[in-house]
């Protein structure tokens, strides 16, 4: 490692910097504003550093961390959307009782293993950054730590990801015994490998599937995010909705770039078999809902069943498509679980479908933006959502997958179903007892951030020009 | 050194992490599950050195390191989190999930 | 010398089987201590002295020391045992064990046909494996420190004792 390294490694350093900052911080002097407005400027600081990363491209620093356009953009998105959270935390944990300080260290910490899961080039820096994000998770679950279903949410996920991650782990000893390196862009063809080895790589890649599929919360491991969804504080189930898969797609991208997942293969088989019950059971699963977050949880699994269907066309489009879509569907769920966020308190979260009766006549404006949150899920102009899916279609159609495509619109048309069924609620007459809880106060910063994060869903699908170029731009580099 | 058939290595730590699956599947109680899963952890990890050795490389030992690094963040986070669910409800069950739906 | 590897490796499955079929928490922590110090061995015969010593120490000295912390805070006594006696139930065991099996039994074909032949194990160094760490790995560890205090953090949060809970 070379000076010269440090550079592309600043938004790294930047963030790590930060959290050693706020950690002295608050061993010196508790105080929720000030590690709050910290955590801000450290993850500003670290998107300012992305420019100055981004001259002399790509650029591999030591075997682990590969900079290129694709991992700064991915980086981007990461931070911006952390940032999202962290403004939405705000006023939520200002009605905790107790420490409220580490949320925001630990958040950070999260923020750091994904944005290496986005630069890991290798698997012990894939290993490393899941695992960071995965252990300040835990305790994000249980932040508030005296409600009873936050412990079981985190005792949980705890539980199910150590087990994915043994399988992980497994599968990453299987491909290691066979490639005999752990660098993705070293891993080569497998012409010259011999039966044994490549039964060896098939087991070992679908218990690395195993991982994946179990943090994307694909059917069947998805077991976990239901519970999770709804056990954990608002902030936090949105950000495992978006930072934390975020994160594994750029890893999934990544590895699969050098790892071949031919089509018409056994492995290929396994996950178009996914990727078909994802869209269907996430789908058929939330209609039966009347948890708020618990249909949010069964629609995310069905929406990264969608993005497999791209990723399993393995064309041209794939990357451009799983990439845009999963912006717009970020800048989705941060809309709805911001708004799930500033109308919950800590020990009543506003979740149940009942809560949301009326909402229109009480709170205009989060009713307004959840509307619009629900009609880009339901991929409905005039929001992103529709562009994003047809995007991802065109990648399938490409490849001709006319049976996951029929899974995709089939999975589609039941969605526009329960999504508009929350919808109505919220525009229907309120019950009359129903005005018992107070109407909370959004902050001015929690508001702009809706409308800014509102007017670029509407932009994105009425302009998706400009992004699709820019991500096409990044994704070249890439395969 | 010795010669050591690789594949009868591999064998085991395969027959170790299916043990560990099975504890975890089975067992009830979150101590015995946490367990289970330091049981698939270390049979991942020997995995590794089994691939090292094949490659007479350090890697499949640093990776065992790193992997030593998260079973003991995750025990205590996990043994943390036993600590208050039997402070505040006294039980060690897991599927005691009265609370969340499903 | 191959014997010897058998021989551990029997001690470790036999132990590990015991982990998970006891009752006595107690009882199961020493069995998996027993199954840690055979892997131990077996780690040493596969030329990685190192790591050998470190599952002993760190594996088998500090995390089940922790283990055994929480049993004694949480002073699980005789009614535990009963519980799980009830909980013991053997047609969920049944089914469980088919399955596992199943995917044992894929592993072992895709295994047994990688490498049939015994390989003269060399032995990777401690000298090595810190070169190595410290080299090409120098970020990992920057890393593994920031999931250590993401630990560190958690613990700290969540194992707090709290002098009055919140009011409702």
């Amino acid at each position: 490692m070379t000076l010269q390294d440090l550079r592309p490694l600043l938004p790294l350093l930047v963030l790590s910097a930060a959290i050693v900052t706020v950690m002295l911080v608050i061993a010196f002097k508790r105080d929720h504003r000030l590690t709050f407005a910290l955590t801000l400027i450290g993850l500003v600081l670290s998107l300012a550093a992305l420019p100055l990363a981004s001259s002399g491209l790509p650029r591999t620093v030591t075997p682990l961390v590969v900079i290129d356009g694709f991992a700064l953009f991915y980086i981007a998105l990461v931070l911006a959307a952390s940032l999202v959270v962290v403004i939405f935390s705000f006023s939520y944990l200002e009605k905790v009782a107790g420490n409220r300080e580490e949320y925001y260290l630990l958040m950070m910490l999260a923020t750091l293993g994904a944005v290496v899961l986005v630069v890991s080039n290798h698997f012990v820096s894939f290993f490393i950054g899941l695992e960071t994000l995965s252990i300040s998770l835990y305790t994000l679950i249980a932040y508030t730590r005296f409600e009873r279903q936050r412990i079981e949410a985190a005792i949980k996920y705890l539980v199910l990801a150590a087990a994915a991650s043994s399988f992980l782990l497994f599968g990453m000893a299987l491909a290691y015994l066979v490639y005999g390196t752990m660098q993705f862009d070293q891993m080569s063809s497998p012409s010259n490998f011999s039966a044994a080895d490549s039964a060896l790589l098939t087991v070992g890649l679908a218990m690395l599937m195993v991982g994946i599929g179990f943090k994307l919360a694909l059917v069947p491991f998805h077991m976990w995010a239901p519970d999770v969804y709804q056990g954990a504080p608002a902030p936090v189930t949105a950000f495992v909705a978006t930072v934390s898969k975020g994160g594994i797609i750029a890893l999934m991208l990544r590895l699969f770039a050098f790892v071949p997942l031919t089509l018409g293969s056994n492995l290929w088989n396994v996950f178009a078999l996914i990727a078909i019950l994802s869209m269907l059971a996430g789908n058929v699963l939330a209609v039966v809902q009347s948890n708020v977050k618990r249909i949010l949880a069964y629609s995310s699994i069905a929406h990264f069943g969608y993005l497999l269907v791209a990723f399993l066309a393995s064309n041209a489009l794939s990357i451009s498509s799983m990439t845009f879509y999963l912006v717009v569907y970020i800048i989705t769920s941060l809309i709805a679980f911001g708004v799930i966020t500033v109308l919950s308190h800590p020990q009543k979260e506003f979740e149940e479908l009942e809560d949301y009766r009326g909402l229109f006549r009480q709170q205009r404006r989060p009713a307004i933006f959840l509307g619009l949150a629900l009609l880009s899920l339901a991929s409905l102009p005039p929001t992103g959502g529709l562009v994003g899916k047809i995007f991802l279609a065109a990648a399938g159609v490409e490849s001709s997958l006319w049976l996951l495509l029929a899974a995709l619109v089939i999975g589609s048309v039941i969605g526009v179903f329960y999504y508009l069924r929350v919808a109505i609620t919220i525009f229907r007459q309120p019950e009359e007892e129903s005005a018992v809880w107070t109407a909370p106060r959004l902050t001015p910063l929690a508001e702009v951030t809706l409308v800014l994060l509102s007017l670029g869903l509407i932009i994105l699908g009425i302009f998706p020009a400009p992004l699709i170029n820019l991500i096409e731009a990044v994704a070249a580099r890439l395969g | 050194m010795t010669a050591i058939p690789l594949n009868h290595a591999l064998i085991l730590s395969a027959m170790l992490f299916t043990v560990g699956l099975v504890g975890l599947l089975v067992r009830r109680n979150i101590f015995f599950m946490l367990m289970s899963i330091e049981i698939m952890l270390n049979a991942a990890g020997l995995a590794f050195i089994v691939a090292g050795t094949r490659w007479g490389q350090p890697d499949g030992q640093v990776m065992f390191l790193f992997i030593l690094a998260l079973a003991a963040a995750e025990v205590s986070i996990g043994l943390a989190l036993i600590l208050r669910l039997y402070q505040q409800f006294k039980t060690m069950d897991v599927d005691a999930a009265h609370e969340l739906q499903g | 010398m191959v014997w010897l590897f058998y021989l551990a490796a029997a001690v470790a499955l036999f132990c590990t089987v015991m982990v998970i079929t006891r009752l006595n928490a107690v009882h199961a922590l020493l069995y998996m201590v027993m199954a840690l110090l055979s892997l131990a061995l077996i780690f040493f015969l596969l030329g990685a002295p190192f790591i050998a010593a470190l599952e002993v120490i760190v594996y088998a000295g500090a995390i089940m020391v922790l283990f055994v912390f929480v049993i004694m805070m949480l002073n699980i006594g005789p009614q535990s045992v009963d519980q799980e006696r009830r909980w013991f139930n053997l047609s969920t065991w049944r089914g469980l064990v088919f399955i596992a099996g199943i995917l044992l039994i894929e592993l072992i074909i895709a295994l047994r046909l990688g490498f049939p032949e015994p390989l003269d194990v060399t032995e990777v160094t401690p000298h090595q494996v810190s070169l190595s760490l410290f080299g090409p790995y120098l970020l990992g560890v920057e890393l593994a420190s920031m999931l250590l205090l993401a630990g560190l953090v958690g613990a700290y949060h969540l194992g707090r004792r709290e002098q009055e809970r919140p009011k409702k």
